[in-house]
């Protein structure tokens, strides 16, 4: 399956941007009102997108919800959902640990469908010792938000992603790659700040059929260890094998949009995720990303 | 030969750490210790090279590798690092170092005569924009500095916890002054210097039973210079830790955070091509992109400093025990201030 070429991305909507901690605030504040997030999210599909990349984070349900209240008016969309929302666990983890942490997530504040028998006591225990069950019950709990969504690919954060790939396990990456497609008929994808490692690794692995979404630009900001080698990984890559989403296209707004994209263009790539929200850098950026 | 890598305490830094330092071509992760079950049987799992112990004691017993990162909480620290320093073992301790300025003066000179490599995990020394701050700092770019606040903000403790947890304890290392008043503290005392005085100190509770969530502080230098420090942990209007410094001088100021800076100056630098009035820099400006990426560029920075530092003898560590032991030095006249002066006790 091909995955879409334009997506359009979330983080305009959620206060973050990697280089100015006042643009993200502002940009927090302007969306503050979920009508101002579809406002923009209709100008992308005036401008033709059908494809939408979402973190599952506390606003995310609320916009699905309109999404399936919707369903004629946004008829054929395609998600793109990332799991999880990284920041949900690092302040409860700071909080109380980690142990705690997932046995609130777990056991306490939710009830997954289909794991309501494993609660008694005694099953705890053995789930703990199961990292992959773990990791089963957790991404059944992130998903539920994305419940009844055409969903093609599920996107696993660049910190998780990026701390297992620095522990070098194979099981965990196999093991989430077949949950994804066998549970929700999806396409696995990673999403990552180092690209050529990682693709390094699905290969020696025989991981394949992955959706890679990482950080591209031509300036090689949040790209790990160097712009060359993600050019030259992109370069020899078999999309049949991993399909390449760029993001963090304009480094966040260090470059202009047309330097940008020129140089995105270039690049052996099938996807770009991005994010705006204005109409005029909507259409502007649509008309940008060729190929 | 590879350096033989341990890592005690496999909590939230643990693990980021142990994924960074995996990435070292020059290391190898040989054993960890780790009190906490699940974390023990996930290692034992899924890493089977890798010699895993319930405590630091059976660690020290049966292990001697090369170097050990120390990610427990704090109040751990001085007693493992003293077990490494017996073993002629390098050290990379998370902060706080110590909860005691004299733990951390012993463990500094013992250090430094062993000729070991020390490290103390105050990553903000390790960030393009604060490295790039410093630097302009010392080049004059500002003048001679007169002012400065240094402030960092959280979510970390945003209710009251009815379980007793370390962070509401200060014998374990809790509140905002040892968890991120730390922080802004090193940054204070990388940039400008340590102060020689503190005054004015105000610990606040907002959430804690135990512990301050909010600090104030004014730090007073006999070269006339004087600042504020600022922190909060129960800020939730920021999505992430932030850490900000603003810095005046007779010729200029600086206003920076981990993401960016605003340098402005009073008059024109057409030879390092600044422009009178504001200048902006962001991180994208300044950055070096690094090998492995898991949490920021500081992250990774700091671990292969320390590595670095233990393959190069001739690298001078950026962030030594007698760096961390100033900043514990610090904190200490906080909490003194506060006892004598910052309450209205009879």
């Amino acid at each position: 399956m091909m995955i879409d070429k334009k997506i359009f991305g979330d983080n305009q909507f959620f206060g973050i941007n990697h280089m100015s901690q006042e643009k993200a605030q502002s940009l927090a504040e302007s969306f503050r009102n979920i009508s101002d997030i579809f406002r923009v999210y209709d100008f992308a599909f005036e401008a033709g997108i059908r494809a939408v990349m979402l973190n599952s984070n506390e606003r995310a349900g609320d916009i699905c919800d309109i999404f399936r209240a919707n369903k004629s008016k946004y008829d054929g969309i395609r998600w793109y959902p990332s799991i999880p929302y990284p920041y949900k666990y690092a302040n409860a983890i700071s909080e109380k640990g980690i142990i705690p942490t997932l046995n609130d997530i777990l056991f306490k504040k939710n009830t997954v469908s289909g794991t309501a028998g494993m609660l008694a006591r005694g099953a705890v225990a053995i789930i703990w010792k199961d990292a992959i069950r773990l990791m089963q019950m957790l991404i059944d709990i992130e998903m539920k938000t994305f419940r009844g969504l055409d969903v093609k690919v599920i996107f696993l954060q660049n910190i998780i992603t990026d701390l297992l790939l620095g522990f070098d396990i194979r099981e965990i990456f196999e093991a989430y790659c077949e949950y994804i497609r066998k549970k929700y008929n999806a396409l696995p994808g990673l999403i990552t700040q180092n690209m050529p490692l990682l693709k390094g690794k699905l290969e020696t692995w025989g991981i394949n059929e992955v959706v890679i979404c990482t950080s591209f630009n031509k300036l090689g900001y949040l790209m790990s260890p160097d712009i060359e080698s993600y050019i030259k990984a992109a370069s020899t890559n078999n999309p049949a094998k991993y399909q390449l989403m760029a993001m963090s296209t304009l480094a966040s707004g260090a470059i202009p949009a047309k330097e940008a994209y020129r140089f995105i263009n270039e690049q052996n790539i099938q996807s770009v995720v991005f994010g705006a929200s204005s109409q005029k850098h909507i259409i502007e950026t649509c008309s940008l990303i060729t190929g | 030969m590879k350096q033989r890598i341990g890592i005690i305490g496999l909590g939230r830094m643990g693990i980021t750490h142990f994924s960074i330092i995996n990435s070292h071509p020059e290391i190898e992760v040989v054993a960890i210790a780790e009190p906490a079950s699940l974390i023990l049987n996930m290692i034992r799992k899924y890493f089977k090279h890798i010699k895993a112990y319930e405590n630091y004691t059976d660690f020290f017993v049966n292990e001697c590798p090369d170097a050990i990162l120390v990610t427990t909480p704090p109040s751990l620290h001085h007693a493992i690092a003293l077990k490494a320093a017996e073993k002629n073992i390098h050290v990379f301790c998370e902060k706080p170092f110590t909860l005691d300025k004299n733990h951390a003066i012993e463990l500094a000179g013992i250090f430094e005569k062993k000729m070991l490599v020390n490290q103390v995990g105050y990553v903000n020394r390790f960030n393009e924009v604060f490295r790039t701050v410093k630097t302009y700092v010392q080049d004059g770019v500002i003048g001679d500095i007169i002012r400065f606040k240094s402030e960092m903000y959280s979510r970390t403790i945003t209710k009251t916890e009815e379980s007793k947890t370390w962070r509401d304890s200060h014998e374990n290392g809790g509140g905002a002054l040892f968890e991120i008043g730390s922080h802004a503290i090193d940054l204070v005392n990388y940039i400008i210097g340590k102060p020689d005085r503190i005054t004015g100190s105000s610990l606040t509770r907002i959430h804690s039973k135990r512990v301050e969530d909010a600090v104030i502080a004014t730090f007073l230098y006999r070269n006339n210079i004087s600042g504020t420090l600022n922190v909060n942990w129960s800020e939730e209007s920021f999505r992430k830790p932030v850490n900000k410094l603003e810095i005046f001088g007779e010729k200029g100021k600086i206003i920076a955070d981990q993401h960016g800076f605003k340098l402005f100056l009073n008059r024109s630098r057409t030879e390092i091509n600044f422009q009178s009035g504001w200048n902006s820099f962001s991180i994208t400006d300044v950055f070096k992109p690094v090998p492995f990426y898991v949490r920021g560029n500081e992250f990774t920075a700091q671990l292969y400093h320390f590595i670095d530092c233990i393959l190069h003898s001739n690298i001078s560590n950026i962030c030594t025990f007698r760096d961390a032991a100033h900043t514990q030095d610090i904190i200490d006249k906080i909490f003194t201030d506060y006892n004598l002066n910052g309450t209205f006790q009879s």
